[in-house]
């Protein structure tokens, strides 16, 4: 039961990874420093509960802030370039943070036992979890609420103007930008909420696993950061969702009987997954379908 | 300043195999307009088969040599089938992600083949370094740098000589005029893909020859390499993919002697975000699109 359990936290801090890149790729940016980002909020998260000793919100909280602020630096530069450029330029700070936490060591003595980064060796011992006596479902719980409350703020501002605004970003620049909307401030906005949603998703991360290094954060975890709004779609938050469950649910648990041929039997269902449907899982006409089906589209019955 | 003058001969011996990286990646977008991320791994497949065979057979370093080309173009071929051919022209992402799919594909494949952590490659010469005067050069450095001269000289040629050359240089110019001419272009990036591939396949061959070994993260830093020479020198330029090997080279030589060994790296991505804060475009590329010239562009 524990190992299931583990899943859905693992699902649902894959859903926050997801839906950071998510927030970008409305505005038209392609982003591989959600892995930094994700990196950034899971290292300070677990420095604050571990070595200053705050609680988990705050730690959190000022975690996810962190993450934010250093999106925010990122998104000035980043914004002149575009497309695959970005990409690529957002992949190098990624590794700039990765290499940046292998240097790291801060060790500070607690009771009997030295906790703290420990550069090549990890960051180890964040057990503030365990100590306070959580059991895995009361974490579980805690876990969903921070993705469902996330979710849920990004389908709201999806019907109102600051969604239009972020579409009409990436849709179109030029024309967005002759009908008086401010292109820095949006996709720096939009960055920084990236940011945000990545760092709350890593400082998630840090003490459910109770253990990080710097090769977690690598860009395998970057692309699949972005390789879930890819599948799922853009047109709804829960594309993502669709694909997290997707990727991490059915793919990589599913497939484990395979053992060591997993990579390349799921290589190919990916790769099949985005030749039959090069816009997503869940794109705009799928997602008519589900509606039409469970009752939901006024459209289609009036039209009949 | 012997120290100097040393390490910058040394990087721009070494940058010549970044840059034959990141020429591969650089004709790839500049025909495709899309990234390939498999590059990296299609190297390294193409290198474990080589090392197998050594491990294995102890075939001669010719024959090894060999195998690693075939292979490297092989698996180049079926990259571009997969994930290149199959998705729709516009779906620039979704060749993106595939692309680095097929890469965990390629790895697990290789690791299948030989799944240690190390294995020694044979090197070319048993000559240590040549001296003169001062400085002292390691023969495999300078072999890297006389095989990338030839390359680039043989590309060069190719492009600017043959019909494959002038027909590959319009698709990368305009590829939708380019298939009104007559060009056919899936054939165009099929050789494109196995000509790259060749390309990354001598660069695999003399780095690995250089290093003596080989492990499972010959991948991920073939691509990272690449990449940033690449982006150095600016998206689908070919002299600017020259340019940013060198330099990234010759940087990271001296990072290496001055700072030490674990500023290497990180010096390469100082280097990285430097260029794009002041030159968006790269050194040589051409310029970002400015919003004046796009909206031109649709009028």
């Amino acid at each position: 039961m524990a190992y299931y359990l583990g899943l859905v936290q693992l699902i649902g801090i894959h859903t926050l990874l997801g839906l950071s890149a998510y927030i970008l790729m409305l505005t038209g940016q392609l982003s591989l420093g959600q892995a930094g980002f994700f990196a950034i909020g899971a290292y300070s998260a677990g420095i604050l509960t571990v070595i200053f000793q705050l609680p988990i919100l705050p730690a959190l909280f000022i975690g996810a802030l962190i993450a934010a602020f250093f999106a925010f630096l990122v998104g000035f530069p980043a914004l002149r370039v575009k497309g695959l450029m970005l990409v690529v330029a957002t992949i190098a700070f990624s590794e700039f943070v990765r290499l940046f936490f292998f240097n790291l060591s801060w060790r500070v003595p607690r009771g009997d036992i030295v906790v703290g980064p420990d550069s090549t060796n990890g960051f180890r011992e964040i057990r503030y979890f365990v100590a306070n006596g959580w059991s895995a479902w009361e974490i579980t719980a805690f876990v969903w609420v921070f993705v469902v409350l996330v979710m849920a703020l990004l389908w709201w501002s999806d019907r109102s103007r600051t969604g239009s605004v972020l579409r009409a970003v990436g849709e179109d620049e030029l024309a967005a930008q002759s009908v008086g909307v401010n292109l820095t401030a949006v996709k720096v906005a939009a960055m920084t909420a990236g940011g945000f949603i990545a760092g709350i998703g890593g400082g998630l991360y840090a003490h459910t696993a109770t253990y990080v290094d710097h090769l977690t954060f690598t860009v395998l975890l970057a692309t699949f950061a972005i390789a879930y709004p890819i599948l799922g779609g853009l047109s709804s938050v829960f594309g993502t969702l669709v694909a997290v469950i997707f990727i991490q649910g059915v793919l990589v648990e599913g497939l484990r009987f395979l053992g060591d041929w997993r990579n390349i039997v799921f290589g190919l269902m990916i790769i099949a997954a985005m030749n039959l449907k090069p816009s997503g899982l869940f794109d705009a006409p799928t997602a008519r379908i589900l509606k039409r089906a469970i009752g939901l589209d006024e459209r289609g019955k009036t039209g009949a | 300043m012997i120290d100097f003058v040393q390490n910058t001969v040394d990087g721009i011996m070494f940058g010549s195999s970044y840059a034959l990286l990141a020429v591969g990646f650089t004709i790839i977008f500049g025909v495709m307009r899309r990234l390939n991320l498999a590059f990296g791994a299609t190297i390294m497949l193409g290198a474990y088969v080589g090392t197998w065979l050594h491990v294995n057979y102890q075939v001669n370093v010719l024959i090894i040599a060999l195998a690693i080309l075939a292979s490297t173009v092989l698996t180049g071929v079926y990259v571009e089938r997969l994930c290149f051919r199959a998705i729709r022209r516009d779906a620039a992402l979704a060749s993106m992600v595939s692309s680095f799919v097929i890469w965990m594909q390629l790895e697990e494949v290789a690791i299948h083949l030989l799944p240690e952590r190390t294995y020694p490659f044979p090197s070319l010469f048993v000559v240590d370094a040549i001296e003169v005067g001062a400085f002292l050069f390691r023969a495999e450095h300078v072999t890297m740098l006389v095989l990338a001269v030839a390359m680039v000289g043989a590309l060069h040629l190719l492009l600017h000589r043959t019909r494959f050359g002038l027909a590959l240089r319009a698709m990368s110019e305009n590829p939708r005029a380019a298939s009104y001419m007559g060009i056919d272009t899936g054939r165009v990036m099929l050789c494109s893909f196995a000509l790259v591939s060749l390309v990354g396949g001598v660069a695999g061959y003399t780095i690995l020859a250089t290093d003596e070994q080989i492990t499972p993260f010959f991948g991920l830093w073939t691509t990272f390499k690449g990449l940033i020479a690449m982006m150095l020198g600016g998206m689908g330029s070919l002299p600017g993919a020259i340019l940013g090997g060198l330099m990234l080279g010759v940087v990271e030589a001296h990072s290496q002697w001055y700072l030490g060994n674990e500023y290497k790296d990180l010096s390469a991505y100082i280097l990285l975000f430097a260029i794009l804060v002041l030159r968006p475009g790269g050194l040589m590329g051409r310029r970002i699109l400015s919003r004046e010239e796009l909206a031109y562009r649709r009028v």
